[in-house]
Parts: C-alpha cells; sequence; structure tokens
C-alpha cells in the first residue's frame, strides 16, 4: 500500500487472540460450580441430573446468542417469551400429533419469526424507536398470535419432534447438539464474514461506523430477524424436549436470556459480542438451579444466586476494583470523564 | 502604550501603564498550568480594569480557554495567583467565582432542551433573581438580550442563536461584576452581534467588567478598550486598542514556533484531479474549490466556520448539493459515502470502536478485500493490517490490544491505516493532528504527503493556520460558511491565511444559525407539547366508553367503574414511580418484583389476629425495604456504573427469591379491615382513586413548578448541561430511583386490598404494565420528557382497555393485541412527531 514502507521498521505483533475477561470469568465460575456440586452431592452431576439440565440448557443457550446479538446493537429483546412461547405452539398446534406435517409447522414458525424480527426491525432499526418499547409491544401481539392458535391450551408435541429435540445420539441430548452448531453458526457468521465484522463495529460505536460509510440502518434492522430465528430455534426445541409444553413456556426464559449475555460478557452498551462465553453461562446458570434443586433448598435460592452472579458480573466489568484494592484515588482527570461502564 | 513594551516575552506588569491598581477587577498573576507534563499556560497575568473591555486573543490552542477556566474556578493553576477586587482568592471554585460576581457565557450553552426556556432560567439562576413574579422576571431577561421566544417555548426548538442568547441572558441576569464572553457571536447574525455589543457597552457603562475572547479583529476594534494577546500558552503583550494597528496585532497573534517538520511540497504542476464545484450544505455554502495532482488542499478558518461540515459534506455524511468530481469521475452522495475515507476530528466518538481491537479498527473499510470463499481469510487480514500499520509506524503492544489503550497519536495513525486500506478516491481529514504529539504529528504529515503524491486527492480541515502552511499546496479560508479566500502556492502563509480568517465580515449562512420565522402558536405548542399525549388518550377512553355503553348498561354501572379505577390505581402508584426513573434517563424493572415482595412481606404483619402494633412494624418494614431497594438501585448506576437496566434488572431477580423465601406458597391472609380500608369507594369513585390523581396531579405542578422537577427533568435532558449549571446530578437520580420505589410500596398497599393474600408469584407482570402506562402518557425513553399527568390517563386506559374485552366478549387474545398494538402505535406515534419536531431523521 503505502509507498513510505521503511524495510527496517519494526513488525507489530499479531497478538494471540487472548481468552476474553467473560470467557476466563464464566468458564473458572463453571468448573468452581462443577467441583462445588460434585463434592456437596454427588447426585447433582449424575447422568440423570445432567440429562435433565442439558437440554434447557441447551435451549437458553440458543435464545441467548439470539439475544446477544440484540444486546450487541445496545438494544434489549423482550419479545424473547412471545417468540418462543409462538413457535412451539405453532409446533405442537399445526401437527397436531401428525409427525408428518411437522415439515409444515417448522416452515410456519420460521415465517413467523422472520415477520416477528422485521417488525422489530423497522421498529428499532429504521424508525428509531425504543427497542425496549418495541420489543414489548411486539411480545404481545406475538401472544396475540399465540393465543389464537392455541387458545391457551397445551397440545401434545408430535412423536418426531419428541425424538429430535428431546432424544439423545450417544448418550447426549440432541438439543446439545443444536446449541453446539448455533453457537458455530453464530460464531462463524459474527467473527469470519464480512458482515459480521462491520455488525460488531456498528454495535460498538454507530457514529463511527456511520463515519466508515457502513449502513448502519439495514445491519440493526436485520439484526432483529436473526434473533428471532435463534428464538424459534430455541422454541421448536422447547416443543421436542417438554412432551405437553404450554403456550406461556417462553416466559421463563426472558431474564436468563440477559443474564447469560451480561455473565458472558457482553456489554449492555453494544459492541463485540462473546458467543461461547454466553453459551457457557447458560450451562452455568442452569447447573446452579440443579445443584441448588437436588441439595433440596427452597427454590427461592437459586434467583437469588442468579441476583447475586449477575452483580458480581456486571460489576467486574464495571468497577475498576485493581484501583480500588490498592486503594489509590482515580486521577482527577478521569474522574470527571463520561462513564465508560460496561454493564 | 507602545510597541517595545509588547516584545515577545516582556513579561513586565502590565498594569502600571494601563490603569491604576485600585480599580483592578480581576488580575491573574503568573499563572502556569500544565496537563500531563505539557504547558497549557506558562507564567500568563491578565488584569482587567473596572468598567472595561478586554479582549483576549490567540490562535486555537493558545490558552485562552485554559486563562478563563482558571479565572472562573473551573480549573487550578499549577502556579499564580488570583485577585478579586483587589483580594486575593486562594482557592477559587466555580460556586466561589460566581459569589464574588464572575460570570461566564461558555462556547457551548448550558442549556438543557428538553426544558422550556422559563425553566431553563429558573433552574440555573437563584430564587432571588425571580422576586416579584417569576414570569416577569423571566420576560426582562430576554428582553434584555432581545431573545425574542415564547418562555414557554421548549428549548430544543430554539434555534443555535436563540440558545445562545439564552445563555447570555442568563450571564446578564445576576449583573456580573466580571463577565466572561467566550467567542459569543460565533453563531449570531449581524443584528443579534450588534445587540450584544451594545448590552456590553450598557453593562460597562454601569460598572461591569467583560473580558471578551475572540478571534476577530473587527470586534476587538468596535467594542474592547484594551487588548492581551496570548500564543502558545504565553502572554504576547497587552495594548490599548486605540494605540495598536491591526498589522501590529496580527504580528502578536501568529508567528509560533514551528514544531513539526514537513514534508517538501509537490509543486502543483500535474493534471487537475479535484473539482468541487456549487457545493452547500448544512453549515456552509456555495464551496468551489480544486486541486491538481499531487497537491494537498487545507480548508482553514476559526473553528465552526463550516470547515468540518464541509468535510462532512464531502464524505457524504450530510445532505448536499451541488458537484463533486474526483479525477474527471462525478460522485453522487452515495458513492462519496461508500467510497470517501473520512477522518472525523472527534476520534473518540466518531473515529474509533474504542472497545475493539487495532486490528478490527483498521482493518474495518477494507474487509471485502480480505475475503476468500465467502469468508475472511485471517491470514491475509493480519498481513495487510500489520503492513500497513508498520509502514505507519504504529506502536503498539500487539494487533488485538484494545485501541484504547493506544496513545493519541497512534490512535489517529490506526484511523489513517483504515482510510488508506481502502483505497480511496478522497481521502479527507478533520484536524488530523489533534491531541498527537510533536513526533508523531511529523509523521501524519509525511503519511498524507504520500498518499497525495499516489494520486489521491486529500483535503485537510485545521483550526492551526502555521500546519497549513507548512502541509498544504493550496488552502481556502471559510469564515461564517462561505470561502472568503483561496491561497495558492506561495501565498499560502500562516499570515494570510489568519489575516483572511479574522478579517472576515461575512454573515452567517449556517442554516442552525437562520432565525425562525414566526412565534408558535398557542396551539402548535400544545400539539407538541407533553400534555398531548394525554389528551389523545382521553379522547380515546371516551371513544372506546361511547362505543361499548350502548348495549352493556353494565358497563357503565358503579361496580364495574370502580373496579376499573381501583385496578387502574394499583398499577398508576407503581407507573408514576417508573416515570419518574423514565424521565431521569434510566428505568426501573425492579417495581413489579418490588411491590409483589411487599405485599408478602405485609402478609405477615398485616393481619386480622395482629394488634396495631405489629401492623404498624409491618408498614415501617414495607416502608424500609422499598427505600433500601431504590437506595441500591440508584447506587448501583451511579457509583457502581451499571445501566439502569442491569441494576434494576438484579433487583428484579432477587426480589422475586426474596418473595419465595418467605412464602413459597400463597398464604396469610391480609387484615379485611384494611382490605375494606383499600376499596373504600363512594358509588362508582373509590377514595384510593382520588388519592391516585391529587397526588399525581401534586407530582405534575412539582415537575413542572419546583426546582425538584427541573432538575428530575434536566438532568434526564442533558446531564452535562445539568452538571454545569449547578444540578447535583448523583443526588438526582437516586432521589428518584427511592421516590420510584416508595411509590411502589403504595401499589403494594392496593394490591394487599385486591389479592388479600401473601403470593410470591406475583409482581413481576407489573414492571412492564407499568413501562406500557407510562409510554401511552408520553414518557420519552431517553428521558427529560414526560407527564405525571399521562401516566395517569395510560394507566386508567390500560385497565379499561382489559376490561373492555370482557364486555366486547372477545377474550384474552384481543387483550394481547390491544396490548401490544396500543403501545406500538403510541410508541410510533409519539417518536415520528418527535423526530419531525427536532428535525432529523429518528435513526441516526
Amino acid at each position: 500500500m503505502a509507498t513510505t514502507l521503511e524495510q527496517d521498521r519494526p513488525q507489530l505483533a499479531a497478538g494471540r487472540t487472548w481468552a476474553s475477561k467473560g470467557l476466563v470469568t464464566i468458564g473458572t465460575a463453571t468448573v468452581i460450580l462443577f467441583v462445588l456440586s460434585a463434592l456437596l452431592d454427588r447426585a447433582s452431576v449424575s447422568g440423570t441430573s445432567l440429562s435433565g439440565m442439558l437440554p434447557i440448557a441447551a435451549v437458553l443457550a440458543i435464545a441467548g446468542l439470539g439475544q446477544m446479538l440484540v444486546v450487541q446493537q445496545g438494544g434489549i429483546d423482550l419479545s424473547v417469551p412471545g417468540a418462543i412461547s409462538l413457535a412451539l405452539v405453532v409446533i405442537t398446534h399445526v401437527p397436531d400429533g401428525d409427525s408428518s406435517k411437522l415439515g409444515v409447522a417448522v416452515l410456519i414458525a420460521l415465517v413467523l419469526a422472520v415477520a416477528a424480527g422485521a417488525l422489530n426491525g423497522l421498529l428499532i432499526g429504521t424508525m428509531g424507536l425504543n427497542p425496549i418499547i418495541a420489543t414489548l409491544g411486539a411480545n404481545a401481539v406475538l401472544y396475540g398470535v399465540n393465543l389464537q392458535i392455541s387458545g391457551g391450551r397445551p397440545r401434545i408435541t408430535t412423536r418426531l419432534m419428541g425424538d429430535i429435540g428431546g432424544g439423545s445420539t450417544l448418550g447426549v441430548p440432541n438439543s446439545v447438539f443444536f446449541a453446539i452448531a448455533t453457537l458455530g453458526l453464530v460464531t462463524l457468521v459474527v467473527k469470519r464474514t464480512v458482515a459480521g465484522r462491520r455488525f460488531e463495529a456498528i454495535g460498538a460505536n454507530q457514529r463511527a461506523a456511520r463515519a466508515a460509510g457502513l449502513r448502519v440502518r439495514t445491519h440493526r434492522t436485520a439484526t432483529y430477524v436473526w434473533a428471532q430465528l435463534l428464538y424459534c430455534l430455541a422454541g421448536i426445541l422447547v416443543a421436542g424436549i417438554t412432551s405437553q409444553p404450554t403456550a406461556f413456556a417462553g416466559d421463563t426464559f426472558l431474564l436468563p436470556s440477559i443474564a447469560v449475555v451480561v455473565l458472558g460478557g457482553t456489554s449492555l452498551l453494544g459492541g463485540r459480542g462473546f458467543p461461547l462465553p454466553t453459551v457457557i453461562a447458560a450451562v452455568f446458570l442452569q447447573q446452579l438451579v440443579q445443584l441448588v434443586t437436588v441439595l433440596g433448598f427452597s427454590a427461592a435460592i437459586s434467583p437469588l444466586v442468579q441476583a447475586a452472579a449477575l452483580a458480581v458480573g456486571v460489576s467486574l466489568y464495571t468497577i475498576d476494583w485493581r484501583s480500588i484494592l490498592a486503594r489509590r484515588p482515580r486521577p482527577p482527570a478521569a474522574a470527571g470523564a463520561p462513564a465508560a461502564g460496561t454493564g | 502604550m507602545t510597541r517595545t513594551a509588547m516584545g515577545g516575552e516582556t513579561l513586565d506588569p502590565p498594569a502600571g501603564s494601563v490603569g491604576d491598581e485600585a480599580v483592578l477587577r480581576l488580575e491573574i498573576q503568573g499563572a502556569s498550568k500544565h496537563f500531563a507534563g505539557v504547558a497549557a499556560l506558562k507564567d500568563v497575568s491578565l488584569s482587567v480594569r473596572a468598567g472595561e473591555v478586554h479582549a483576549v486573543l490567540g490562535e486555537n490552542g493558545a490558552g485562552k480557554s485554559t486563562l478563563m477556566n482558571i479565572a472562573t474556578g473551573t480549573l487550578q493553576p499549577d502556579e499564580g495567583e488570583i485577585r478579586v477586587g483587589g483580594e486575593v482568592a486562594a482557592t477559587l471554585t466555580p460556586a466561589r467565582a460566581t459569589a464574588l460576581g464572575i460570570a461566564i457565557v461558555h462556547q457551548h450553552p448550558a442549556v438543557m432542551p428538553d426544558l422550556t426556556v422559563q425553566e431553563n432560567l429558573q433552574v440555573a439562576l437563584p430564587a432571588a433573581a425571580f422576586a416579584g413574579g417569576a414570569r416577569q422576571a423571566a420576560e426582562r431577561m430576554l428582553a434584555r438580550v432581545g431573545l425574542e421566544v415564547d418562555l414557554a417555548d421548549r428549548v430544543e426548538t430554539l434555534t443555535l442563536a436563540e440558545r445562545h442568547l439564552l445563555e447570555i441572558a442568563k450571564a446578564f441576569a445576576v449583573d456580573p461584576r466580571v463577565l466572561i464572553l467566550d467567542e459569543p457571536t460565533a453563531p449570531l447574525g449581524n443584528d443579534a452581534s450588534e445587540l450584544l455589543f451594545d448590552l456590553v457597552r450598557s453593562a460597562v457603562a454601569e460598572g461591569t467588567s467583560v473580558v471578551y475572547i475572540t478571534h476577530r479583529l473587527a470586534e476587538v476594534r468596535e467594542l474592547a478598550d484594551t487588548v492581551t494577546v496570548l500564543r502558545d500558552g504565553r502572554l504576547r503583550g497587552n495594548a490599548v486598542v486605540a494605540d495598536i494597528s491591526d498589522q501590529e496585532l496580527l504580528n502578536l497573534i501568529v508567528g509560533r514556533e514551528l514544531e513539526s517538520t514537513f514534508p517538501a511540497k509537490s509543486g502543483g504542476d500535474g493534471e487537475e484531479n479535484l473539482s468541487v464545484e456549487g457545493f452547500s450544505g448544512p453549515g456552509f455554502g456555495d464551496v468551489s474549490l480544486v486541486a491538481r495532482r499531487g497537491e494537498i488542499v487545507g480548508v482553514a478558518g476559526v473553528v465552526g466556520n463550516g470547515q468540518s461540515q464541509l468535510l462532512r459534506g464531502l464524505a457524504g455524511l450530510e445532505e448536499t448539493s451541488g458537484t463533486v468530481s474526483v479525477g474527471g469521475r462525478r460522485l453522487d452522495h452515495r458513492e462519496l459515502l461508500g467510497e470517501a475515507a473520512y477522518m472525523p476530528a472527534d476520534r473518540i466518538t466518531e473515529g474509533l470502536m474504542r472497545s475493539l481491537s487495532v486490528r478490527e479498527n483498521a482493518a474495518l473499510s477494507a474487509l471485502s478485500s480480505f475475503r476468500s470463499a465467502g469468508f475472511l481469510s485471517r491470514r491475509r487480514e493480519v498481513s495487510e493490517v500489520r503492513g500497513s500499520l508498520g509502514s505507519l509506524s504504529v506502536r503498539a503492544p500487539s494487533l488485538e490490544a484494545p485501541v484504547s489503550a493506544l496513545s493519541g497519536g497512534n490512535q489517529q495513525k490506526v484511523v489513517i491505516s483504515r482510510a488508506l486500506l481502502a483505497d480511496p478516491p478522497l481521502l479527507l481529514a478533520d484536524e488530523p493532528t489533534q491531541g498527537v504529539d510533536v513526533g508523531a504529528r511529523s509523521e501524519i504529515y509525511t503519511i498524507l504527503r504520500a498518499a497525495s503524491e499516489r494520486g489521491v486527492p486529500v483535503i485537510i480541515a485545521s483550526s492551526d493556520a502555521k500546519e497549513l502552511e507548512g502541509l498544504c499546496d493550496r488552502v481556502v479560508v471559510m469564515s461564517r460558511g462561505r470561502v472568503v479566500e483561496t491561497l495558492v502556492g506561495e501565498e499560502v502563509t500562516e499570515e494570510r491565511i489568519v489575516s483572511a480568517a479574522v478579517t472576515s465580515t461575512a454573515e452567517t449562512v449556517s442554516a442552525a444559525a437562520a432565525r425562525r420565522a414566526t412565534r408558535s402558536s398557542r396551539l402548535r405548542r400544545f400539539v407538541e407539547g407533553d400534555y398531548s399525549p394525554s389528551a389523545l388518550l382521553v379522547v380515546l377512553m371516551l371513544a372506546l366508553a361511547a362505543y361499548i355503553t350502548p348495549g352493556n348498561e353494565r358497563y357503565l354501572s358503579a361496580f364495574n367503574i370502580s373496579n376499573v379505577l381501583l385496578a387502574a390505581t394499583a398499577i398508576g402508584f407503581i407507573a408514576l414511580g417508573q416515570n419518574l426513573a423514565l424521565l431521569t434517563g434510566g428505568i426501573d424493572l425492579s417495581v413489579g418484583p418490588l411491590a409483589g415482595f411487599l405485599v408478602v412481606v405485609s402478609s405477615f404483619y398485616v393481619l386480622d389476629r395482629s394488634g396495631p402494633a405489629k401492623v404498624l412494624l409491618g408498614f415501617v418494614l414495607m416502608v424500609l425495604v422499598a427505600a433500601v431497594v431504590g437506595l441500591v438501585n440508584g447506587s448501583l448506576v451511579r457509583f457502581a456504573r451499571f445501566t439502569p437496566i442491569a441494576a434494576t434488572l438484579t433487583l428484579y431477580i432477587a426480589l422475586g427469591g426474596f418473595a419465595f423465601l418467605l412464602r413459597s406458597t400463597q398464604g396469610g391472609y391480609i387484615s379485611l379491615g384494611f382490605q375494606n380500608a383499600v376499596n373504600l369507594r363512594f358509588g362508582p369513585l373509590p377514595v384510593a382513586f382520588v388519592v391516585f390523581v391529587v397526588l399525581a396531579v401534586v407530582m405534575e405542578l412539582a415537575l413542572r413548578r419546583r426546582r425538584w422537577g427541573w432538575r428530575l427533568r434536566g438532568v434526564g435532558s442533558d446531564e452535562d448541561a445539568a452538571r454545569r449549571v449547578g444540578i447535583d446530578v448523583d443526588r438526582t437520580v437516586i432521589g428518584a430511583y427511592v421516590c420510584s420505589s416508595l411509590l411502589a410500596f403504595l401499589g403494594a398497599l392496593m394490591f394487599m386490598g385486591q389479592y388479600g393474600i401473601g403470593d410470591p408469584s406475583q409482581g413481576s407482570a407489573f414492571t412492564l404494565t407499568s413501562v406500557t402506562a407510562v409510554v401511552l402518557g408520553g414518557t420519552s425513553l431517553l428521558g427529560g420528557r414526560g407527564t405525571f399527568i399521562g401516566t395517569l390517563a395510560g394507566a386508567v386506559l390500560l385497565q379499561q382497555l382489559l376490561n373492555a374485552t370482557t364486555f366486547l366478549g372477545l377474550g384474552s387474545t384481543s387483550q394481547y393485541y390491544f396490548q401490544g398494538l396500543l403501545i406500538l402505535v403510541a410508541a410510533v406515534v409519539y417518536t415520528l412527531a418527535r423526530s419531525r419536531r427536532r428535525g432529523r431523521p429518528a435513526a441516526g
């Protein structure tokens, strides 16, 4: 490129891509959790326990990856419950036990997901609505469609869907493979394609991305479509894992889907996403619930532990613990600087 | 004063020659200030006599602002002494400076866009300034500066010039003894400038001393008695204006020592490869320029005269008219946006993705060229980026280091590297060496020159005339949006550039500064105002009632109405609290679970068999819990720097857990006496609803008429401006979260009456319902804008709608549709209305 290149200039170290802070933190925490689980009660890491925990963790991981995409653009998606519930209702109600109609059901679910994503995307990415309001409204609309199809009644899932979503291969729940495939796909697209890299840059600094000539609106709009497709997959899996899922089964995934994104190290202000840590965080949260249940604690403990994990997780990124621990007052120049907080 | 006294480094106390010591109003002696080891001011003295206009002249970066920040207590000097009215002010703080009668008009007005003109005045000025009628006092303040706007106009509808006049009005309102004006005429038209001059003269006649910072010699001539010139943070001299010629002043301003070396210029005999004709856009008009191959074009002028806007226009970032041709090929707006490489002056907000790595930042614009088989080739990307960064001598720990860890110069080189890697047809750099150390400057000059030699037209905007002299073959000088001089070859000298910029008398063409044609009408103000959503909701309520009532005589029965109102009251209290959080620009997700948790707490104390002491203890505990939750929310947001969503989500989850900890299943029947008291009604009207309405009205009045309300909305509207007018932001925000929690407590009292039992699973749904009610009421999630009346209307409409579905026999499906569509339609309508009012598209 530059003709002024001088041969003796030092080359920059390529530098290895360091394991992110999120990966180290959540990875370590998860290992400790499993060790602790084994020490406290072997039953919490038994095969039965894991095969009960992993499918739900897989669903949470997939929904969390969708939420991550939205959070990367500085948004937040409150339509996760509506989206998951709608998908599972379509998968159970449309075939009504007839496995041969499963394909059609999946297709309908996908079309609805794209439509919901387009609605969110247009409102937020194109028209500039606040993500909280838009996805809150979209969530209600999705439930409207849901109840129109289901009437609020659960229906037994088809055998084929049960085999695919709830079955196991080589002793591993199938949903885990779906989660791993989704993780691979998201990682590949976000980190290894031109569009994905632009997507991350837009999330990191919209104004700078615009100044660099990127199509900010298009990317922001598409974000919500991709997210809905992932929620849709999560909903389909729920329909397979649970034999008779309720029309509101998606509700339990909203808060955890945000929590795993934050625990994974993705900033709620947008920017770089961390797919692998997000997935690990899903396993962490679900194992936490499992451990608490196996130990026979009140069900109340697990939200408390989740809240604590969230608070610690966020403060790891927002508070400069090192300088506080060193009891060194911040330099005055930095004190007036705008908050560069993460969570 | 003679010329010999003004010579270069002469630092004799100037006061002796210009006046009597006794009447010195403001005196700064031997002030020095260093930033990170670099001297911004070195041994500068300034003496301002009573009743004079003292101009301070100097180029950008000469130290004028630093000196004024010292004079107003914003900065503490490393050395030197400040005397105000003859007395030594040991440590000057902004508050102390104000008390001593020093007022400053900043270049960027500290006004809050969502507050009205009246509110902006009242929140910033002491109550004493409004004695004997706030309205009349405010009218007088505006009349004094000739600002013709309505006191009820929101500041966001004001033009830049009008906002500036408002800022000036605030300064004059306190009758300061020393008034500092920092380039006050930059955004003003001729009429307003003349009026300002008259104001300054009359203030001076009454004994006020004015320090007048400017770039324009004409203004110095017109207004000032004495003048002090700074250069490179040093005093260059001072003089009585009448005794010094323009040429002599110019000589004092220019002549900075050369810090960096520049690459050789091209000579400019190549073919013409850039032509811009009749190029106009926001902030600049009718710009034409040409360049030959190998030439670097400079855009000069005093900061804020359209140079940055011109570059943005050329980068395709603004709507423009006119033509741009590069190498004979005409580029339209879209092509410019996609292809031209633009390096913004503000690296932090517009140049870099600070959280991303050096590699990711540099590669951004050239990503497509690293593609192989659909995916990015990491190897190719790393080698290209490394090559580019290496050729620019970027010093960084590694390619994967976060770009925010680099020095200013190296950050700028990363931006340049991004531009060069994309192989652009046109290179635009706005202040490319701002905040860059001396060594890196020379390297950046060399890089830009090399790009130019390869045939890429390079345009550089800089406020540093010396830099343009050294670097450019051709310079256009802009003043107030127009090109006032084009200098080519040998003509490109610092003196010619500065001279053209400071002697220009061009009038502002900027659209932003144009005066609005008419004052806004009363009706228009209502439609654009905060209460139009409430009016809309009331119309909707009446329409809905009118639609349902025929054929449903039970609909208007006392029983049905009071049920709707009771339900609306419960959600309404919570929504009032939510509204507080939203007004500060935050959100409180924890209100729902908090209300639910408080009901569970009450189910242990407020029972039929409990004595009064136990019941009282229960209520005290509930209030305490609510207050603590609010404090935790606020502290997490302000001190631990959580986003409001993260902070209140944490409490949301935790409170749900606590509720289950206290009760794993339903239990604890709330005292019937208490339930009856809460549900007490007269005919269709529940007493609780009356309380709710009164509370909403009182809060609304406080929001509009009391300092508390202005502070709350001010913080949400513009936190930085709020801080500059002296609002304690932390206290305001934390207070809002505490009040929000206390209102959730009131909501909990209502739920106690409605459910009558401690149920750990109740509560969380109220959060989203409260947000819905508040948004329906027209409160903006961006903060600073909203009403409690709207919240009241939103809560009632929401419950009316849910109630209506049963009367219409629509079932629960339609409840969801209604709720969803209602909030979406409301959000779309409000968002569009607001974005049109602000005159810019909704999304950035």
